[in-house]
């Protein structure tokens, strides 16, 4: 609270100014002052000016401020009323509340003590090899935050950079501009690795430093990505001075499932990776597998760790009152559906903060607001939609033991209104399926997901639902036909896929299917096709390696070189005797272009186990449900069903409301 | 020192060990001042390419091997760039458009068409016209061959075109007929054994003949495989006397195993363990045709006579499929399913008229 009353008397003055962004970059940086952050990044959400009367005269009260409450503080008004309402309602938690302690970190200890070590290791100078580290991870994981926090504990200067903002697109086509913004960042490079004593020199004690690179040019350009990489080298080879260590930080922009991802990295093609940023595209592949880059990967940060965050910046916001807290359930939604992004569980909670809180029935709409804002009602959507198909009720079917009378009676009206289709001639008599309660027009609307995706989702989890070989036989050339339909290009792709692959699996799916308590799992195919695309760039390097060497060799020349499959076909054998006895003959004596890149065993290893333990996750309807597994999947497919095991988890779901 | 397949490669025509015939015909189109374009193909491991090597030396004589890598970057029309590394001399140069997966075409047209504007101008070159070879042009996109049908005619005055396939099957009509064309079979068994004589020598050992028989027994043909596998052996086991086992590659053994727990098995949980190590291989960057093939060849060989034929015409159609669509997992895992349902149905000796009417 401390900061908030020194910037008390200063927000007089700057909140006339109607400027907002000046505002609040003096706001904050009045902030920083006592707590030494560096860079500030600017509120995009400027919606919390905007703040609701209610919510901002909680604050008030609650801080006991003399305002007493102005409600009247409507939109923007820049009167004194606003001025006496909490001096912080322009700033996001999540920069607010910014870690500066280790013990504050939502982060695993010892993802912090990697850190750390490196960090020392290579500031001081004790490990010649700490030269880049890379950071990667999820978004929302800390990343940043956690070089924050050890920078200040360590008492180092972190130098970053930060691309200069051009100017639209109005020259998109000139190079130069591309040029001269590299450039700048090339003598940031060079300015930040080699004058680093400019102040330091003044007052004797040599500040120690590190370079943080989290906004990185434009290495989707091929000539950037080129000069990026020589200037890494260069770094990493640089003998004179002290250098200083580089710090990476990548977000991964996780696959998002649609057609365009597997194609683009289906059959090996090298384009793809210049789609993407992420390790391999930022470093040289020389540098990632060399000594000098080390690879710090982050995970989502754990239900227990956000848990635990949270609840403190809770107390610390409001005190130990407990009246102006979100409630246990909405502070469960916000984590259940931040999926580990701690980030955005911290806006929710902000957001969920300023929604009045007054009457019961009020409560009811927070919840509501809540769904609207996480992503958990996609998630559900998503549930109930493969529930739908892999269930396959048909009109007629005995309804579920868990039903209530109301989801027996719906059932029954449903199937009233059902027209039986007309049978078949008796030779296409083993086509006859009693009418189908699925709409599928009904589900392609509220499809969350396209048909690519929902072809993986039923792919995944189709086998538990069928009883024999031949119902999976109708079922997965069913997958097989849809997913070789249309044409190379995008305007041939048939556009009728979401419903022949439905109506193709209900078709084949037994019914009424037997319930067995399956349960419904997140395709595995995103996981295997990512180490699929690394097992490929290890190929590539194998690959080099094999024609370097022939080309160097002058009888060994040869057109064609290798080709990619006959690398991973023919050359893993001769690959691993390699590794076998050069690991006898000498340790590390022999020059190292002798010696394959070790990648190979990305493509030359398969030993065979019969059960090996997949790393599946279940598609959860609620966290709960993943929890003790109890939680079966049955009963959950009719709207009826869907609520009233909605309200059986969480009780933030009233029936009603989910029935449109 | 590279590899032996590379260090031990015949360079000139009559350097070749076997194929004569072959090689003298070669020759004499070489030196006969008519050169047509050409389309070697053959199963892998037969010698195409070092043919093309041979032929290449032949027609411009030394300086065809002062070779540079370049790596260029092509614009496609939706503005994407698009790297390629294109190895080269001053008398030819070879692309594997595969490398630019759907961009191919623009690779192929620019490319030929800025060395087909470009007279040779070293005046002492033996013939006036480059040579463009290009690599696995049966995965060429119809796009891309239509470009280069177009090409071949254009610019026959000053560029020949040497295309590398394994198979003709997927290349189009028209640019088989605008070739010559060259098959080049793999070789039979007692000219695998002399090669590999001559690579033991060259590398200094002596090679049993019932060693080298078991290595040629164990890969189809494939020369490049056999030399590679010699070279392994000798490295695990410097001798080579006595009982040598020729290991195959882990990713054969273990398409062999699946093959087995197929046949074990025919339950909707058998073909959740299936498909997990389907992924593993497909992890591990097996193609998933080789997987397919590898699979099914394991399965017809311990199944019964009568349903041989169906599981292959299966295995074909799936092949097919996984070519036009995008996610290799479900025709493989189809196919599979498909296999099971026919061998429980032979199995346990239900009617098959259901099933042959698919046919």
């Amino acid at each position: 609270m401390a900061p908030r009353k020194a910037s008390q008397t200063t927000t007089r003055k700057t909140e006339k100014n109607p400027a907002k962004k000046q505002t609040k970059s003096l706001l904050s940086a009045k902030l920083d002052a006592p707590s030494g952050g560096a860079t500030r990044r600017i509120n995009p959400l400027t919606a919390f000016l905007n703040v609701p009367s209610s919510a901002s005269s909680s604050q008030t009260s609650q801080t006991k401020d003399k305002g007493k409450g102005k409600a009247k503080a409507e939109l923007i008004d820049l009167t004194e009323d606003v001025n006496e309402q909490d001096t912080t309602a322009g700033q996001l938690w999540v920069d607010l509340y910014e870690p500066t302690t280790e013990v504050d970190l939502a982060v695993h200890v010892r993802k912090v003590n990697d850190v750390r070590g490196w960090l020392t290791e290579s500031i001081t100078g004790k490990n010649k090899y700490r030269k880049i580290l890379v950071l990667t991870g999820p978004a929302g994981t800390a990343k940043t935050t956690t070089l924050r926090v050890l920078a200040r504990e360590l008492d180092a200067d972190i130098l970053e950079w930060s691309g200069p903002t051009t100017s639209g697109f109005a020259d998109v086509s000139g190079d130069g501009d591309e040029d001269s913004a590299f450039a700048k960042f090339e003598s940031f490079m060079a300015r930040a690795s080699s004058c680093n004593n400019l102040f330091a020199s003044t007052s004797q004690t040599s500040r120690r430093q590190f370079m943080l690179l989290e906004d990185l040019p434009n290495i989707l350009h091929a000539d950037t990505k080129d000069r990026f990489h020589s200037l890494l080298r260069s770094l990493v080879l640089q003998k004179d001075g002290k250098p200083v260590p580089v710090v990476i930080v990548i977000s991964d922009n996780g696959m998002r499932g649609e057609a365009i991802d597997e194609r683009t990295s289906a059959g090996g093609w090298i384009g793809d990776k210049s789609t993407a940023i992420d390790v391999r595209t930022v470093l040289p592949s020389d540098l990632l597998h060399g000594q000098y880059v080390t690879q710090i990967r982050f995970n989502p940060i754990a239900v227990t760790l956000m848990k635990k965050a949270l609840q403190a910046l809770l107390t610390k916001r409001f005190g130990s009152s407990k009246t102006q807290q979100p409630t246990k359930e909405v502070l469960d939604i916000i984590i259940d559906s931040s999926n580990g992004d701690i980030r955005s569980a911290i806006n929710a909670l902000q957001f969920s903060c300023i929604v009045p809180k007054g009457a019961k029935k009020k409560r009811v709409q927070a919840n509501v607001v809540m769904e609207s804002v996480t992503r958990r009602e996609q998630s559900l959507a998503l549930f109930h939609l493969i529930g739908k198909v892999l269930y396959n009720k048909r009109k007629g079917d005995a309804p579920s033991p868990s039903a209530s009378a109301k989801d027996v009676q719906r059932e029954k009206d449903l199937d009233a209104s059902l027209k039986d289709k007309p049978l078949l001639p008796e030779w296409l008599g083993e086509h006859d399926r009693r009418t189908s309660r699925v709409d599928i027009n009904d589900i392609y609307a509220d499809s969350p997901i396209d048909s690519s995706l929902l072809g993986l989702y039923v792919h995944q989890n189709y086998p538990q639902f069928c009883n024999d070989v031949d119902e999976l036989a109708a079922l997965s050339e069913n997958l097989s036909w849809v997913d070789a339909s249309g044409g190379e290009q995008w305007y041939q792709a048939n556009p009728y896929r979401f419903h022949i692959l439905t109506a193709g699996t209900l078709h084949a799916l037994p019914s009424p299917v037997e319930r067995r308590h399956q349960k419904v799992f997140k395709p595995e195919f995103f996981g295997n096709l990512e180490k699929e695309k690394n097992a490929w760039s290890s190929v590539d390097d194998v690959r080099r390696w094999v024609s370097t060497r022939a080309l160097r060799d002058p009888n060994a020349w040869r057109v064609g070189g290798w080709s990619r499959n006959s690398i991973v076909t023919e050359l893993g054998g001769i690959l691993k005797a390699r590794d076998a006895t050069m690991a006898k003959a000498s340790q590390g004596s022999k020059d190292a272009n002798e010696r394959a890149p070790r990648q190979h065993r990305d493509f030359s290893h398969l030993p065979f186990v019969l059960r090996s333990v997949g790393r599946v996750e279940q598609l959860g309807e609620t966290e709960e449900d993943q929890q003790d597994g109890s939680m079966a999947w049955d009963g959950t497919i009719d709207v009826e069903d869907e609520a009233a095991a909605a309200a059986r988890v969480g009780g933030w779901l009233d029936s009603d409301e989910i029935e449109e | 020192m590279s590899l032996w397949v590379d260090a031990y490669r015949p360079r000139t025509l009559n350097d070749l060990q076997y194929h004569k015939d072959l090689s003298a015909r070669l020759k004499s189109l070489a030196s006969s001042g008519d050169f047509p374009h050409m389309l070697f193909y053959g199963p892998s491991g037969a010698g195409k390419k070092t043919r093309i090597t041979a032929t290449l030396l032949e027609l411009f004589g030394n300086g065809v091997d002062k070779l540079k890598i370049d790596q260029r970057v092509f614009l496609t029309p939706s503005k994407r760039k698009v790297e390629v590394n294109i190895v080269q001399s001053n008398y030819h140069i070879e692309i594997t458009p595969s490398e630019a997966g759907n961009y191919d075409r623009v690779i192929i047209q620019e490319l030929i068409k800025e060395i087909a504007q470009t007279q040779q101008v070293d005046l002492n070159a033996k013939q006036r016209f480059k040579v463009v070879i290009i690599n696995e042009a049966d995965s060429l996109s119809r796009d891309a061959q239509a470009a280069l049908r177009r090409t071949m005619e254009k610019y026959m005055s000053n560029l020949r075109i040497i295309l590398c396939a394994n198979s003709t099957s997927r290349l189009i009509a028209p640019i088989r007929s605008r070739c010559l064309l060259i098959r080049v079979p793999a070789p039979s068994k007692s000219e695998m054994q002399d090669v590999m004589q001559y690579v033991s020598r060259r590398a200094g050992f002596d090679l049993p003949p019932d060693v080298s028989d078991k290595i040629i027994a164990d890969c189809d043909g494939n020369m490049r495989k056999c030399i590679l596998v010699l070279e392994a052996l000798k490295m695990q086991s410097p001798d080579l006397t006595g009982d040598v086992t020729i290991a195959k590659p882990d990713w054969e053994l273990y398409c062999n195993k699946v093959g087995d727990m197929i046949i074990a098995e025919q339950t909707p949980a058998r073909v959740m363990d299936v498909r997990a190590k389907l992924y593993e291989l497909l992890s591990h960057c097996i193609p998933p045709t080789v997987i397919l093939k590898t699979i099914a060849e394991r399965i017809v060989s311990r199944v019964d006579e009568a349903i041989k034929p169906q599981i292959m015409h299966w295995a074909a159609l799936y092949e097919v499929r996984m070519r036009n669509g995008t996610k290799k997992i479900f025709h493989l895992e189809a196919w599979v399913i498909k296999v099971m349902s026919i061998y429980k149905h032979h199995f346990y000796g239900m009617d098959l008229t259901e099933l042959m009417e698919d046919f």
